[in-house]
């Protein structure tokens, strides 16, 4: 599904990926951990073509990402995104947010995209919402908006880069609660997260990601409670979760 | 002789302005629509990635707003006649001069509404698969307008202002008129009283119509 050859990304002087191989199943999960400043946002951002990579090679769905005559606008539908911030559009109601795209992307005509749309907000519980707008909700509901709009174009996979980070804790559960169906539905999911218990519940493989390279990468029983890479035990002492 | 006041003389200059009212709001209408669509363009050639075209719109940009409103007008109406052969009639010369001149001006505030969108809109828009074009069209071109509304009020009211400096090319715009009205009757004091006035009724009219949008999109919040 995603094929990740000797990835290299430099802001400037500032060497941020310094090789990155990695390869993902579809139907996998996988959750990416490390401390900030490791680089794991940027290898996500760089699976939709976020940021322009400076070495290296990138393969979603058999498509050459960074590869000349690539059709980039086609390739992003097929790796929805989910951000920190949310990055709601405020101007619009909810219902619209999540058809945006089928409509403008995919030609799905109005009708269809309000059917679909409003079958997905059911989906993350915000049905009653779809005529609100975005300042109305909390901030969970908002990310759940959010992961309904990326799963309208029918991604083959999804990519959250730090869903939960912006939430307040009592909000965090229902945006993790509709991760996890997903992820029970099959949905390949790619997540860079500091939920450490919902990285060993969910995922497949647990990757650790620090100072630009991959440190760590197995089933999150093996990475949590047996590793012997004294970075990885350091960082996992220094977010509070003891092996 | 002592001065007198003679509020009858304002009274009188009213309605002699009126036609001068209606030339001033032809040309600042028309003048903002062409300096609108002037703005725009350059505003989005100035955030354009290809260096060359930025340049050009941002050198228009300096020319005009570094030099004064009277001396573009005077060069347009006077200068390149003189050079082309060509005489541009003095109510076309002014649309021109304060289309020119405000779309230097409107450049800037695209330019700035556009780029105070959060650039987190932009990659949400592109992730889920729109063009960059659709991108700046649904997503950052509404969110953009609704911020240039008080600055581009602002540049209506100075547009408008800046119509009285076509009384150097003789158009019978507002403070012609009163020129004119006081080379009959020499009463300054009332006549220029009453053209102030007049201005002044004009763009409280546009402040207060201002007002109640700028309200209106902040009853409705960011939306």
């Amino acid at each position: 599904m995603i094929n990740i050859k000797n990835l290299h990304k430099s802001f400037g002087d500032l060497k941020v990926l310094k090789g990155i191989d990695l390869s993902i199943e579809a139907g996998q999960v996988v959750c990416i951990i490390g401390p900030s400043g490791s680089g794991k946002s940027t290898v996500l951002r760089c699976i939709n073509r976020l940021e322009e990579l400076t070495s290296g090679q990138i393969v979603v769905d058999g498509y050459d990402l960074y590869a000349a005559g690539t059709d980039i606008n086609y390739v992003r539908t097929e790796a929805g995104m989910v951000f920190q911030q949310f990055n709601l559009f405020p101007h619009m109601t909810v219902l619209k947010n999540v058809t945006l795209g089928p409509i403008k992307v995919r030609g799905m005509s109005k009708a269809e995209a309000s059917k679909l749309g409003e079958e997905l907000l059911k989906k993350v519980d915000l049905a009653d919402k779809a005529k609100n707008y975005p300042d109305q909700l909390s901030g969970g509901q908002k990310q759940r908006v959010a992961i309904a709009r990326s799963l309208a174009l029918k991604p083959k996979v999804i990519l959250f880069d730090e869903p939960t980070s912006a939430l307040d804790p009592e909000l965090v559960g229902e945006v993790l609660e509709v991760m996890k169906t997903l992820a029970r539905e099959g949905m390949t999911m790619v997540v860079v997260t500091h939920e450490m218990e919902f990285a060993r519940e969910v995922a497949d493989r647990v990757i650790f990601i620090d100072k630009g390279v991959i440190q760590v990468d197995g089933p999150p029983a093996e990475v949590f409670d047996s590793s012997k890479n004294p970075r990885l035990n350091d960082f996992l002492g220094k977010v509070g979760h003891q092996q | 002789m002592a001065f007198k006041f003679e509020p009858d003389v304002m009274v009188e200059t009213f309605p002699l302005l009126l036609s001068g009212v209606k030339l001033t709001i032809i040309i600042t209408f028309c003048g903002l629509l062409i300096g609108f669509v002037i703005g725009v363009l350059c505003g989005l050639m100035k955030l354009s990635k290809n260096p060359l075209i930025g340049k050009l719109a941002g050198t228009y940009v300096e020319i005009i707003r570094g030099t004064p409103l009277i001396v573009q007008v005077m060069f347009l109406y006077f200068g390149i006649p003189m050079a082309s052969g060509l005489r541009i009639p003095p109510m076309t010369a002014g649309v021109i001069a304060i289309a020119v001149n405000s779309g230097a001006y409107i450049a800037e505030i695209v330019r700035g509404a556009v780029q105070s969108i959060d650039y987190g809109q932009r990659e949400a828009g592109r992730s889920i698969g729109l063009t960059q074009t659709q991108t700046m069209l649904y997503i950052i071109w509404p969110q953009a307008f609704r911020r240039m509304i008080p600055p581009l009020g602002n540049q209506f009211i100075i547009s408008l202002k800046d119509t009285s400096l076509l009384v150097v090319i003789g158009v019978a715009e507002l403070t012609r008129v009163g020129q004119e009205i006081i080379a009959v009757n020499f009463r300054a004091f009332e006549v220029w009283l009453t053209v102030g006035l007049v201005y002044l009724m004009m763009t409280l009219t546009i402040s207060r119509v201002l007002k109640t949008i700028e309200n209106r999109i902040e009853r409705r919040g960011a939306r």
